[in-house]
Parts: C-alpha cells; sequence; structure tokens
C-alpha cells in the first residue's frame, strides 16, 4: 500500500462518521431569508406607528428607492465582476418611463408599472446585448456613455420630458385595489413592499444556480467558458435584470418627488451607486442596504451642519478607501470571523 | 436641431474658418488634459478621476497669479508649476497607498478628492463665476482669415499645445527619460529591479500629467469663465477624448481631441441642445466598432 | 478514441505544430515529453479548441472536432487540468463541484430553484472523493495549497465526465514528494476511472514509471512515440532530449 492510499484510508475513517456539513446546514438556513424579509417588513409596516415623524417616512422611502437601486447594482459588480458606471441610466429611465406613462396615457398604476418595467427591459436587452461583450474598464467607460446619451436626449428632448426642468405637473394616481398612492402612508406601505419583495427576488437570484454561474463567471470567466457557461448570455441576463430593479427605484422615486429630474439619470446617481456598494461591501448581500441607510444619513446630516458638503464626504470615503480599505458589511463579517476563529483556538 | 444653420455654415468660408478654429481650440485644451490623463494610464494603470481639478486649479492659480502680477507669462507659469506640484503630492501621498489594489479603491479615492477640491475653490474663491480677462498684450485687433475672424490668443493657444505635443512626442521616445517611462509602462517591476526608483517615475508622471492638465486650465483661463465645478465637464470630455483615441496613446489623444473640439464646434451650430449628446453618440460608435478606442492598445 | 491526423498550426514562420499524426486507444495512458518550446501546450491548446488548427482533424470517435469552440469540445467529451490551476478563488471545493456538475447537467441558469440542486450532489462528491479533496470541502479554493489548488483544478476536469482528460504538466511547481503524491493520484483516478488520460510532464523519472506510452515532441513534430523501453534507446530521441542519464543500455 503507498503512502498516498494509507492517508487516504485514514481520511476515509474520519469523514465515514462526518455528513457532510454544507448540506445540512444549508437545508436549514436556506429559506432563513424568506423568514427574515417578512419579519423586516413587519418592523417597516409598524414604525409609523412607533414613530411619528413625517421625515422619518420619507426618509424609509428613499433608501427603498437607493436601496434598490444599489442591491441591483452589486449584482453586476460584486456577483458578476461586471462594473457598470452607467447602472443610474436604468434609475432615470424607470422615473421617466413611469411618470410620461401615467401623465400621457390614463392607464392605471399597475400597469404603468409593468409598462415600464417593460420599456427598461428592452433598453436594457439592447444596451446590454452591445456592451457585455466588453472587458472590465470599457465595459464601465461604455456604460457610461450610453448613461449620457440618454440623459443628453432627455435634457434636449423638452417636448416630451420638459428639458432640464423636469416632468411637471405631477403624476396622476389614480387609486387602484384600494390604494391611494397620494396619500402618504399608502405610498410608504408600497415602497416598503417593493423593497422587501425585491431585494428577496434578488436574493434568490443570488441563490440560485445561475448565482454561482455569475460568481463564476466573476472568479474565472474563461474556465467558466470551458465548464460549458454561455458566458455573454449569463452576462446580459444579469445586466437586464439587475435593470428592472434599478428601474423599480426610479419608480418609488418618481412616485416620491411626484416627477421626474435630468439628475435621475446624471452619472453622478451611478456614481453614489458605486460609492454605496463600496460604504457597505460588496461581499455580503445586505452590504448595499446598509450602505445605502449610511449614506443617505451622511447626506441629511451633513448638509444640515454646512454647506461644505464636499469635503465632508470626501474625507469619509477616504476614510473607506484608504484607513478600512473595505465596505462595512465586509468589515464586520471579518471581525466577526477572527473572533469566532481566535475563540475557536483559544478553545 | 437645427440642420439649416449647420450647412448654411459649411458653404460659408467665413463661418468655417471661425467654427474650425474654435474646434481646434476646444480640440488642443481637451488635447492638453487627456494627454495628461492616458499618460497616468499608461505608466501607472490608473484612471486618474480627479484630473479635471487639476484643470480648475491651474485656471485659478493663473487667474490669482495674474492679479497679483499682471503678468501673463508668471500667471501661466503659476498654473503649470502650482498644479505639478499638487500632482506629485497627490500622487506620493495619497494615490500610492491604493495601487495594485481594488480599482473601485482607486477611483473613490479620486472621486472624494474630487468632492474635497471643488469645496476648497468654493471656500477660497467664491462659489461666482470669475474671470481673468484676456492679458493686454493680446488685447490687440483678431485676425481674419477667409473672412472668419479668429483673435490672435487663439493662435497661440494651438502653437503652445502642438508645441507640447511635439515635446512630449520626441520626449518620450528619444530621451533617457522618456525610454524609462516607458519601461516602467511595461514593466515596473523590471524597472525597479534595476536600481531606478520607481516611486519618483510615479510621482513624476502624475506631476508631469497635472501640469499638462494645470497648463490647459491656466491658457484657457483667459477665454472662459471659471466656476468650482468646471473641472467635472472637461473630465468627461477628457476621458472621452482618452477612450476614443485610446488609453495609453499620445496620438490618439489629438486625433480624439480634434475630433471632439470639431463634433463641439459645429454641433452646437446643428445641435444646440443636444451637442453633448452628438459627443456620447460619437463615443458610443466608436467604442463599439473599436473597444480599444481608435489607437488603443490591449491593456495587459 | 482520439485520433489527431496532420494536425498543423503556424505563428508566422513557426511552425509550433508540423504534421502531427496520433492515435491515442480508450483507456490509454500516454505521457507527451519534449524540450521547451517543442509545442506540447500548443498540442493540448489545438486539440481542446483554445487554438484554431491550420489543418488537420481532431477525431474523437469519429467526430471531428477541429475548430469547434472550447465549450462545444467539452460537451464532447475532452477534458483539460492547466498547468497553472484556473479555479475560482472564492468559492470553496465542494461549491466548485457541485456549480460544474450543474453547469454540465445544463442547469447553470436556472433562477427558481436555491443552489447547490439536490440532483449535482452525486457526481460532486464522486470527484471529490477520487482526487482525495473530500476533506477539504468547505475550504475556500483561494486557501489550498498549490497542490491541492492543481488537484481541484483536475477535479474540475474530471466532474464533466471527460472520454479523453488532458493534464498539462500536472507536477509543475512541485518538489520531489510532493510530485510523487500527485503523480499516484493521477495513476489512480485513470485506473479507477479507466478514461483516456494524455499527460504532460518534464521528470524523466515520473514518465519512465508511470506511464505506458510517450510520445515525444520536439520543434512541433512527433520525434518519437512508443514504450518507456523503446524511447529510452531511440537514438534520435537520446540526441535530442534525454541526453546519457535516461539512455538505455547501449549497444
Amino acid at each position: 500500500m503507498t503512502e498516498l492510499q494509507a492517508e487516504r484510508a485514514r481520511e476515509r475513517t474520519i469523514e465515514s462518521s462526518a455528513v457532510p456539513r454544507i448540506e445540512t446546514r444549508s437545508k436549514r438556513l436556506r429559506y432563513i431569508d424568506v423568514l427574515i424579509a417578512v419579519a423586516a417588513f413587519a418592523l417597516l409596516a409598524a414604525l409609523p406607528f412607533l414613530f411619528s415623524s413625517k421625515a422619518l417616512i420619507d426618509f424609509v422611502i428613499r433608501c427603498a428607492a437607493f436601496g434598490l437601486f444599489a442591491t441591483s447594482l452589486n449584482l453586476l459588480v460584486g456577483y458578476t465582476g461586471m462594473i457598470s458606471f452607467g447602472h443610474g441610466m436604468f434609475f432615470g429611465l424607470g422615473a421617466y418611463g413611469f411618470g410620461l406613462i401615467m401623465q400621457r396615457t390614463g392607464v392605471p398604476i399597475p400597469v404603468a408599472f409593468i409598462g415600464t418595467l417593460l420599456i427598461t427591459t428592452l433598453v436594457a436587452a439592447v444596451i446590454g446585448a452591445i456592451c457585455v461583450r466588453l472587458k472590465e474598464i470599457y465595459f464601465a467607460f461604455v456604460t457610461l456613455a450610453f448613461q449620457m446619451l440618454i440623459h443628453s436626449t432627455i435634457v434636449s428632448w423638452t417636448s416630451l420630458t420638459g428639458g432640464d426642468q423636469g416632468l411637471r405637473g405631477g403624476i396622476p394616481r389614480p387609486v387602484f385595489l384600494g390604494i391611494d398612492l397620494s396619500n402618504q402612508m399608502h405610498l410608504y406601505i408600497a415602497s416598503c413592499t417593493l423593497l422587501v419583495s425585491g431585494l428577496l427576488l434578488m436574493r434568490q437570484i443570488a441563490q440560485s444556480p445561475f448565482g454561482y454561474t455569475l460568481r463564476m463567471i466573476r472568479d474565472n470567466a474563461s474556465r467558466a467558458s470551458f465548464i460549458g457557461i454561455d458566458v455573454w448570455r449569463a452576462k446580459l441576463t444579469i445586466f437586464v435584470l439587475a435593470a428592472l430593479f434599478a428601474s423599480t427605484g426610479g419608480i418609488i422615486m418618481s412616485l416620491f418627488v411626484s416627477g421626474a429630474y435630468p439628475e435621475f439619470a446624471y452619472w453622478t446617481i451611478s456614481g453614489e451607486g458605486i460609492f454605496i456598494n463600496m460604504l457597505g461591501g460588496v461581499t455580503t448581500f445586505l452590504g448595499p442596504m446598509v450602505g445605502t441607510v449610511l449614506l443617505l444619513i451622511l447626506n441629511d446630516t451633513v448638509t444640515r451642519l454646512t454647506e461644505y458638503y464636499g469635503i465632508v464626504l470626501g474625507i469619509v470615503i477616504l476614510f473607506f478607501a484608504i484607513g478600512l480599505r473595505k465596505g462595512l458589511m465586509d468589515f464586520m463579517v471579518e471581525w466577526c470571523e477572527q473572533r469566532r476563529d481566535g475563540a475557536k483556538e483559544r478553545a | 436641431m437645427d440642420i439649416d444653420a449647420l450647412t448654411g455654415c459649411l458653404a460659408s468660408s467665413a463661418c468655417l474658418v471661425t467654427q474650425t478654429t474654435s474646434g481646434f481650440i476646444i480640440g488642443m485644451l481637451l488635447f492638453l488634459v487627456a494627454v495628461g490623463l492616458t499618460l497616468i494610464f499608461g505608466v501607472l494603470q490608473v484612471v486618474n478621476f480627479s484630473h479635471g481639478a487639476f484643470y480648475m486649479f491651474g485656471a485659478y492659480f493663473a487667474m490669482t497669479a495674474y492679479q497679483v502680477t499682471g503678468s501673463f507669462a508668471l500667471a501661466m507659469f503659476c498654473g503649470a508649476a502650482g498644479t505639478a506640484i499638487l500632482g506629485l503630492v497627490f500622487e506620493r501621498v495619497f494615490m500610492s497607498r491604493v495601487y495594485g489594489g481594488d480599482v473601485l479603491m482607486q477611483l473613490l479615492v479620486c472621486y472624494a478628492f474630487v468632492l474635497i477640491f471643488d469645496d476648497l475653490v468654493r471656500l477660497v474663491w467664491g462659489p461666482e463665476f470669475r474671470s481673468m480677462g484676456m492679458p493686454s498684450a493680446f488685447q490687440v485687433p483678431p485676425l481674419f482669415i477667409a473672412g472668419g475672424v479668429v483673435p490672435p490668443y487663439y493662435l497661440l493657444l494651438i502653437g503652445v499645445a502642438l508645441a507640447v505635443a511635439a515635446i512630449l512626442g520626441v520626449g518620450l521616445a528619444r530621451t533617457k527619460i522618456g525610454k524609462v517611462i516607458r519601461a516602467a509602462a511595461h514593466n515596473p517591476g523590471m524597472v525597479s529591479a534595476l536600481g531606478i526608483n520607481t516611486g519618483l517615475i510615479y510621482g513624476g508622471v502624475f506631476a508631469l500629467g497635472g501640469m499638462l492638465a494645470g497648463l490647459a486650465g491656466a491658457l484657457a483661463a483667459p477665454v472662459r469663465s471659471l466656476t468650482p465645478g468646471m473641472g467635472f465637464s472637461v473630465l468627461i470630455e477628457s476621458f472621452i477624448v482618452t477612450v476614443i483615441g485610446g488609453m495609453g496613446s499620445i496620438f490618439g489623444a489629438l486625433i480624439g481631441a480634434l475630433l471632439i473640439g470639431m463634433i463641439r464646434s459645429y454641433g452646437s451650430l446643428g445641435f444646440p441642445l443636444f451637442t453633448d449628446g452628438m459627443m456620447y453618440l460619437f463615443m458610443v460608435i466608436v467604442l463599439v466598432a473599436r473597444p480599444t478606442g481608435l489607437f488603443g492598445k490591449e491593456v495587459a | 478514441m482520439l485520433e489527431v491526423k496532420h494536425l498543423s498550426k503556424s505563428f508566422g514562420g513557426v511552425k509550433a505544430a508540423d504534421d502531427i499524426t496520433l492515435s491515442f486507444a480508450e483507456g490509454s495512458l500516454t505521457a507527451v515529453i519534449g524540450p521547451n518550446g517543442a509545442g506540447k501546450s500548443t498540442f493540448f491548446n489545438l486539440i481542446t479548441g483554445a487554438l484554431r488548427p491550420d489543418s488537420g482533424h481532431i477525431l474523437l470517435n469519429g467526430v471531428d472536432m477541429a475548430g469547434r469552440s472550447p465549450p462545444d469540445i467539452v460537451r464532447h467529451g475532452i477534458g483539460r487540468a492547466f498547468q497553472v490551476a484556473r479555479i475560482f478563488p472564492s468559492l470553496t471545493v465542494h461549491e466548485t463541484m457541485l456549480a460544474a456538475v450543474g453547469a454540465d447537467q445544463r442547469r447553470a441558469s436556472v433562477l427558481h430553484r436555491r443552489f447547490p440542486l439536490a440532483e449535482t450532489r452525486d457526481r460532486a462528491e464522486l470527484a471529490m472523493e477520487v482526487l482525495g479533496l473530500t476533506g477539504k470541502r468547505d475550504r475556500t479554493a483561494a486557501t489550498l495549497s498549490h497542490g491541492d489548488q492543481k488537484l481541484l483544478d483536475i477535479a474540475l476536469a474530471l466532474v464533466l465526465d471527460p472520454k479523453v482528460l488532458l493534464l498539462d504538466e500536472p507536477t509543475a511547481g512541485m518538489g520531489t514528494e510532493e510530485r510523487w503524491r500527485m503523480i499516484d493520484q493521477v495513476h489512480e483516478l485513470w485506473e479507477r476511472q479507466k478514461i483516456t488520460v494524455v499527460f504532460i510532464e518534464h521528470d524523466m523519472d515520473i514518465v519512465f514509471k508511470i506511464a505506458p506510452m510517450i510520445v515525444v515532441l520536439c520543434y512541433g513534430r512527433i520525434l518519437a512515440t512508443g514504450t518507456p523501453d523503446a524511447i529510452r534507446n531511440d537514438d534520435a530521441v537520446i540526441e535530442a532530449y534525454l541526453g546519457t542519464e535516461h539512455a538505455g543500455a547501449a549497444a
């Protein structure tokens, strides 16, 4: 018996008694995120009754809009390794699409919602088909170029979009299924519903076999191709799916401000999206959500205290980029793991 | 959309001269900014997102120097030298910490400084539009070429930019320093192993790139208005130029800049509201056809 | 099983593959050796579709693979492990196996179920066992030792049920003892799975001990093929490559 065979025999005796860990663990935890989602929604729904603050309600609605946007960007950046600088175009497209459909046609809100998503699918499919075959930095640039192209179109097509004034006249909100979106509370609950269900859907995508295909593409696209994965098709699919969630965020935003502004399609939205992802961390699913809350709190607090918001934000960014060198959630996860390993060693 | 204005212009030699010169100016200024960007990318593999800030500081330094000393030459010098130092410090103190790491982290550091610099300028010089005014040396009657109006200052601008292009081209190709820089772009480890201080090279390249952008800002100061956000639109356009021309290619930056300059100039005639859009459309077309740009090299 | 006929590929003026004709019987174990630059990796690249041949045929059970895309060739049953392990650093060993099986079962795009799919477990388990990675199933690929990463690389090729397995320098970068363990593993794998295995190797001691058949490449051409004894006594091979250390008893 060679040494190798002996070693393997030893291994087998040890292993045969242990049930593979990954299977039982994952069975238990597999659908725990649904439970967390339900609990989170219940908490959010209860918030207005615990704190009767309009500012808080508004804050949560904005978190819903940006949270969906940022998490969808993480599907591209964190899970697939596709760094898009132009993801904001779908946020703007959602806002303008929904606003225009509601203003120009008399359809019910759910129909306008679906309609906007259909338009987004079409635009994302076309742009994605052109862009996803590009590598890294070039993908980033071309997506940015497309976004700025859309932004320019919005600003110059004054007759349709109101130009740089934005969509004026408010968004009609006919009641549907007893839901009146001109009522702040109804809008709040609707936003929370969209947020929680959107996050749950994105979580499903991330934890599905497709989600692991994306991780393989991120880690080693050429090997993934060798295994038989159609890399281009997978990238295009996630590009379109991510666009849909970003668009939903834009719809929430347009309902919130009762209109749509060119800023929603400007590159700064994409920049903030990337920044949120770095703040919260790209290796955990909820990192972007944490980042969204942090950024919005930062925005609100700093603009209240000083007009030199840029300097403060800049210093905060430097702290994360040079100091922590990773997002908050990434940092926390690592810190927890280190403590756990330390405890194990001591035990 | 105003196609008639465009076709009308193409038929008139006066208009052609004016618009082409204007396109040249825009192009040459963009070239100076873009070539710094492409150099920094070529040698350091870093996309310097804060490049527009150097342009802005060049303009503001020049304006202040002119207001204090009344000398155009000194103003230009201050603009260029100030931004060179800024570039060196920025690179050595901050950028060098994020090399080799996540591209996103590098981008974030640059983005952070864009925010900080813009606010700093607002703090020091105020948020209103400022202007330097045309130096008295150039307050001479414009030249008339083929019926078109050409301010003499424009000629100086174009001349300086072309001279810089020539010096850069020759300098990088022929001098020892140029060769070292090009070697560092290809294989920094080897250059370092040869005993050459790569830190100095990186700092130097950043200083050079910053200086070029600052020079562009200083040159533009007499003919543009100054505002804290001015760096940003220049940044976007110089990015477009660099990407169209090909990251890392100086010649590409020149061609790209001229193309964008012409598109802006003639585009603002025919498509006054959509001028930016024309540029982005052009960028999309070029990148779809040639993802690495017109003269770009494959990034390793 | 795998037949290569008049395979040629040139780069500029250099003939990386020069009219190569070879046949690999089903279930055989063959070593491909030759000096650096002989075209061994090019040969693998041509067979797996990473390079397009200028001319020639690559017949897998009669079906011509020449000119097809790499994923297509993988589907037909040619698997490859790389000289430098190409793995997925952030996935664990187990996840890598499960995901690869899922991809092979054409379930890589499933959105409505959770990973890992139940039907992928068995094959993943087997592949890990064959390569001795079962004990390291929960280790992240990036944290594995160099040798284990190469085993994972082989497992990744193996888990797709290939008919032919190409191993590009499986012992590269290892110390002497680790080499023998690796090659023992390869040998055991070959005996157990009964697939056709071709491997590139530089260590002549290993080659002559393990491989029933040897192919010698030089300057893109086949210099000699045969059993270890035949190769050891082949004058051309001795002159071009082996030197007298490994030469058989000469006259």
